[in-house]
């Protein structure tokens, strides 16, 4: 892989995030990113004749607007300015992300804003998805991104009360997350005992696949600026650094195989490189918070195995001890993730934004206690694609 | 008791008479049961464009009955719960007619707190539209010899001459080995069910922006001939949902998943339809 | 170099149908109901750049200030600085061609906006001519609440 290290480090200046929700009446997609906009400013002290381009993103299906970021220029402030649109499906904010890094570390640009966003009230989420599928085959079979295919393979290798069970403890204790932020769209305040009546009444989509486990369908944009060192230290008193990402890409369609493990997957090829070019060899210790891509419960838990390169039922472990939890050992999606909230082609984007939100300390109810100096952040999307991206606070690595 | 979000619960049902549209209820006869929990029962009549509601402990004639709590009912009236979102987590049930259910809503204009009637508020306006766009897609070669082969009633596989991969629907080349696939095989068309996708969810067929009839079964199936996961996409035959088990491989663990055969169609085309679906091989 | 078969390539024909619903916002919800309810035009203005948008924006694209109250009356006649004909006939337009497609620069705008001219032959129409709003009752939210533009005779 010609991978090389960056030329100069890139912090994160400045973050906004719109409060997510199932509608947004008041305001069409131009208004609504430039909420995001004008709070990344306002965090980062800038004014928009500061910034220097503007990278933009989302999946164009789900409005069925074509280059949304000529229209956006009414609420993203690119008017005059060098500006690059970037579409990659879920990963699209975590596109975003490498985008704006990229352009940065390579000295194309001292400071540039990134914009993800998504009105998926304006559209059909599913049909959208299932568009991407290949015309001549897979569009008459796929379900957007509905499958039980996690859900299956955790019952045959755990059984099915320990992984129905794991699923649920990881869902409910994503919405105990939920609950503490406020810009989260569902926070139900679930409780541990209606574990049961959920397990067996919320309403199945696919398999075991119900829809209490499945993520929302939100809308909201992310904004996030990233800067040069030596501009992110006069803007910045606590930059947030990103280290390195990396993408995996794997052939296009969903793979109905049933095979178990050991398979590859790209999120622990992804995992696995770029651990191992920053000598990172237990990611469990190094890491203080990981913000997971997780579309639903059953990939939740299952990916763990995969992100932290575990083996046997260590995942499981993880999610059955509440290790998972704000203060627990590892704590995932501090911000309830995606299944409480999920804006697409902001949503990636939104676990960097949370991610570096839990290094420079301010958070809020959801922060994590104690200190927090590395941060990850996945991104998932299209059929099984993978960008993951670490981020420091300090440049000391 | 009975006050969330500063609002009481009986308030919301004693504004229902105020905030009624007749126009919304049209061809409506029907009863409608409110548990809201520790708060009490309520039983709304709609008939012939008018409305009753009361107080009511016994709900057992309605034609749907609504279980909820005090917070999620508030929440619901004043916009601060979303209705899916309190299905999804349980905290909203609907035992009954649920079409029934989902027409209040356009029997009522929206419930505002008393004292805090303001003037009204801008109309917010939007479009529907299903937008439709005609397409053609070219099969190209590859594609094109094996939707003939369909037409044929023979499923093809192309195969990688580096690492021996079948692929079928068939790609120009093996993504992993980065060269092109070269030599045609045929294979199935009987094999083993693999994984099953038992779909309840009625998503639109985005060909036709028609919705999908539920529940069906999506199926990958390893066609005779192939190997380890070179499995074939397809639907399984809807009544046969229930009849089949899938494989399993998992290490040294191996379960046989249930004999599928395809079913042609009478009229082939070349398409994903000339098979109009597997069923089980008896 | 080994030539490619192309005899087994052909074309299917597909469909992409899916519903989508679009939402105006406040402040385009306020610019619609007024052409609809009052049968006028109203636009915003930017203090710091001086320049009043019809249609109306939330922002100022130039500086980012937020515009959104500073509604400014405009009126319903003003100038076509620019035209097009549109002469070729597909389904989703909104007339029958040849049509004028102009932009029209309204009494009071510093902005033009895009909308149809009619009662005038499109082999005639040039820049600077007159034209005032002629509004329809049209359900459906859109521009089309103004139905088209014709010419003020003079």
């Amino acid at each position: 892989m010609g991978y090389k290290k960056r030329k100069r480090h890139v912090g994160i200046v400045g973050i906004g995030e719109t409060k997510f929700s199932s509608h947004r009446e008041d305001v069409n997609q131009p208004e609504m990113i430039h909420e995001a906009v004008r709070q990344a400013l306002d965090d980062a002290g800038l004014q928009i004749d500061d910034i220097d381009c503007v990278v933009h993103g989302n999946m164009e299906l789900f409005e069925m607007v074509h280059q949304p970021d000529m229209w956006h220029t009414l609420g993203s402030g690119a008017y005059g300015k060098s500006s690059f649109r970037l579409t990659t499906g879920g990963t699209t904010g975590g596109t975003l992300v490498c985008g704006a890094d990229n352009l940065v570390a390579s000295g194309m640009y001292d400071v540039v804003l990134a914009i993800g966003f998504e009105k998926l009230q304006e559209g059909h989420t599913t049909g959208g998805i299932t568009n991407m599928a290949d015309p001549l085959w897979a569009r008459k079979l796929q379900s957007g991104a509905l499958t039980a295919q996690a859900a299956v393979k955790l019952i045959a290798e755990f059984g099915e009360e320990r992984a129905r069970r794991a699923a649920m403890t990881y869902r409910i204790i994503m919405d105990k997350h939920a609950c503490k932020n406020p810009n989260a769209h569902r926070a139900f305040h679930l409780e541990w005992d209606q574990m049961e009546d959920l397990m067996a009444h919320s309403p199945p989509l696919i398999g075991d696949l119900r829809l209490i486990h499945m993520c929302s369908q939100s809308d909201g944009a992310c904004a996030i600026i990233f800067a040069a060192e030596k501009k992110a230290r006069e803007i910045s008193e606590a930059p947030v650094w990103i280290r390195d990402h990396i993408t995996v890409h794997r052939e296009e369609t969903l793979n109905l195989a049933n095979n178990y493990y050991p398979i590859d997957t790209t999120h622990r090829f992804a995992a696995e490189t770029l651990y191992e070019r920053n000598g990172i060899e237990n990611p469990l210790e190094y890491f203080d918070v990981f913000e997971m891509y997780d579309p639903s419960a059953w990939w939740g838990v299952d990916w763990l195995r995969d992100f932290f390169l575990l083996e046997g039922d260590e995942h499981i472990k993880m999610v059955e001890n509440r290790e998972i939890m704000i203060g627990g050992k590892m704590p995932i999606n501090p911000s309830g993730g995606v299944i409480a909230t999920n804006p697409i082609g902001a949503t990636a984007m939104v676990r960097v934004a949370e991610a570096a939100k839990q290094i420079r300390g301010d958070a809020g109810d959801h922060q994590v206690p104690g200190s927090v100096e590395h941060g990850l952040a996945s991104s998932f999307g299209g059929t099984m694609w993978t960008v993951l991206t670490m981020l420091e606070k300090e440049t000391n690595w | 008791m009975g006050e969330y979000y500063g609002i009481d619960v009986a308030d919301i049902f004693n504004s229902m008479a105020s905030r009624f549209r007749p126009e919304g209820a049209e061809g409506v006869d029907a009863a409608i049961g409110y548990d809201v929990g520790e708060n009490g029962r309520w039983m709304l009549s709609v008939r012939q464009n008018q409305m009753s509601v009361d107080r009511c402990d016994d709900l057992s004639g309605c034609d749907v009955v609504v279980r909820v709590d005090g917070q999620t009912f508030v929440g619901l009236n004043v916009g601060k719960i979303d209705a899916m979102a309190a299905l999804g987590a349980a905290k909203l049930k609907v035992e009954g007619d649920f079409n029934l259910f989902a027409a209040t809503g356009k029997m009522f204009t929206k419930y505002v707190p008393a004292g805090q009637e303001v003037a009204p508020e801008q109309e917010l306006l939007m479009v529907k539209r299903t937008i439709s766009v005609k397409q053609r897609f070219a099969t190209g070669p590859i594609m094109g010899t094996f939707l003939q082969g369909l037409k044929e009633k023979k499923i093809l596989a192309i195969q990688c001459p580096q690492c021996g991969r079948l692929q079928s629907p068939p790609r120009e080349i093996c993504a992993p080995c980065r060269v092109r696939n070269d030599q045609w095989v045929e294979i199935g068309p009987a094999g083993e069910m693999r994984m099953l996708e038992y779909c309840y969810y009625a998503s639109p067929d985005p060909l036709t922006g028609e919705t999908r009839e539920t529940p069906y079964g999506a199926i990958g199936i390893l066609l005779d001939g192939c190997r380890n996961d070179e499995v074939f996409w397809h639907l399984l035959r809807p009544d046969q949902l229930d009849e089949v088990q899938m494989g399993i491989v998992m290490g040294e663990k191996v379960v046989h998943g249930s004999r599928l055969r395809p079913v042609w169609s009478d009229n082939r085309t070349g398409s994903i339809n000339d098979i109009k679906y597997f069923e089980i091989d008896k | 170099m080994q030539k490619d078969d192309f005899s087994k390539s052909y074309v299917v024909e597909g469909k992409l149908a899916l519903p989508y619903t679009y939402f105006a916002g406040r402040v385009g919800s306020t610019f619609l109901t007024t052409l609809r309810d009052q049968k006028k035009i109203m636009g915003v203005q930017c203090n710091q750049c001086e320049k009043i948008f019809v249609p109306p924006r939330q922002t100022c694209e130039r500086c980012l200030s937020d515009i959104r109250d500073n509604w400014v009356p405009i009126e319903n006649s003003g100038e076509v600085v620019n035209f097009t004909v549109v002469r070729e006939q597909d389904k989703h337009l909104p007339r029958k061609t040849p049509y004028i497609l102009g932009l029209i620069k309204l009494d009071g705008a510093d902005t033009p906006m895009v909308h149809i001219i009619d009662g005038i032959d499109p082999e005639k129409i040039t820049e600077g001519v007159r034209v005032r709003a002629v509004y329809t009752n049209e359900s459906d939210p859109s521009i089309l609440y103004i139905d088209h533009f014709e010419p003020i005779s003079s």
